[in-house]
């Protein structure tokens, strides 16, 4: 797993999802740890410049989690703030919950941590399910990198300014048909119905959830209509009463693309006032 | 119906199979593993032999049905093309046969799987052989 540790101080960790990479969060890195804070930055296995492997029964949502807690426990980190991205959501909730007390805070954006569905978004034949369906999503995600380019393009506010200095970095990293695997494996395991097969994790997430008493801020992308800010960060809001927030950011579900600096800023005036 | 068609095996000598498209998981949404077992007969075939559609340019298509202990058979899919044994595949050509093949694909399996759906997701995602259609 390759990952950016830069800094010293308290941990922040900074998890991406599909079908990104560390890049998503190269506007965090100089204010964090000119802040005082250290940086780690992983690539999940199957993105970025982590190993990608090319079996869809490499991948689970377990797997992912305890390839996290191998990292982090590895890097034998304390004081961790776990900041999640879509499916950085329910890996980094899987950590902090199964290592407690290594968790000093939470940020949350544009992400989700229960079962059935988890967006309306989600459930709809166009896009979403004929995008990663049977032999369609190795032709869609595979062959043609949909997600990584046009995809992340169409869910961004400024596409120029992401069509000119960010979008070739997502789609070289997934150079090959075979190493875009997790793009359209990823969607698979959104549960959309009672025999999903990660329910019963969702099910745990909620819980754990419901019980945690962690600080946590809740940032969104304003223009947000895939985790749209209204149903997500509320229903966040209902199981983290503690949380702050949200605050609402120019920004599409990549609000790191449009609204990075800021995003950073709030991070930090938030731990700050955790000191 | 958009060209293409299900045909006997062809003649393999001086040919080669080309793998162009692999699916892990076909029953993902059941529907689609329905839609295979009951085209290719793969109840009374099982692993036999693979299923073989010709596709709009001519070139004929091997579908090669996986296996896997423990689950419901055919658990995957690959599809090779049949071409020249010393020749490069032209990608473009067979680009524009794997669309066809999956618009037979989604015709073949109906329900709430639409060809309006499935060309609203090729137009959005730019896929070259959308465009390529007249």
């Amino acid at each position: 797993m390759h990952y950016v540790d830069e800094g010293t101080g308290d941990p922040v960790v900074l998890l991406h999802g599909n079908p990104t990479w560390g890049f998503l969060y190269r506007d965090f890195v100089a204010p964090l740890t000119e802040a005082g804070y250290r940086v780690i930055i992983p690539d999940m296995i199957g993105f970025g410049l982590s190993e990608k492997p090319t079996r869809e029964h490499a991948h689970s949502l377990d797997g992912h989690i305890a390839n996290l807690t191998a990292l982090l426990r590895g890097l034998d980190l304390q004081r961790v703030t776990l900041v999640c991205h879509d499916w950085g959501g329910p890996t980094g909730l899987g950590f902090a919950f199964s290592n407690s007390f290594r968790v000093r805070a939470l940020v949350l954006m544009s992400t989700w941590g229960w079962p059935l569905p988890p967006a309306e978004f989600h459930t709809r034949i166009f896009p979403w399910r004929t995008m990663h369906a049977p032999l369609l999503g190795p032709y869609l995600l595979g062959r043609h990198n949909a997600l990584a380019g046009r995809g992340i393009y169409l869910s961004v506010v400024d596409r120029q300014r992401f069509a000119s200095r960010a979008m070739a970095a997502y789609e070289v990293v997934l150079p090959a048909p075979a190493s875009r695997m997790l793009t359209w494996v990823w969607p698979r395991w959104i549960p959309l119905d009672d025999t999903a097969r990660a329910l019963q994790r969702f099910v745990w997430l909620e819980q754990e959830l419901r019980a945690c008493k962690l600080p946590a801020l809740l940032v969104w992308g304003r223009e947000d209509d895939v985790f749209d800010p209204a149903i997500f960060a509320a229903r966040f809001k209902q199981l983290l009463p503690q949380a702050e927030g949200p605050h609402l950011v120019t920004g599409r579900h990549f609000l790191q693309e449009d609204s990075g600096p800021e995003i950073a800023a709030r991070i930090i005036d938030f731990l700050r006032r955790l000191e | 119906m958009n060209g293409v068609c299900i045909v006997v095996a062809p003649p393999l000598i001086g040919m080669r199979l080309a793998f162009v498209l692999a699916e892990d998981r076909l029953g993902h949404y059941a529907e689609f593993r329905d839609f295979f077992v009951r085209t290719f007969e793969l109840d009374r075939v099982g692993l036999a032999q693979p299923g073989y559609l010709r596709a709009p340019s001519g070139t004929v298509y091997a579908l090669i049905f996986i296996g896997r202990s423990g689950e419901v058979f055919p658990s995957g899919v690959e599809i090779h093309a049949i071409v020249p044994a010393l020749e490069p595949l032209d990608e473009a050509q067979t680009d524009r046969d794997l669309w066809a093949i999956l618009h037979w694909m989604i015709a073949g399996i109906g329900g709430t799987w639409t060809i309006e759906a499935l060309q609203a997701t090729g137009r959005l995602f730019r896929i070259p052989a959308v465009a390529d259609q007249p």
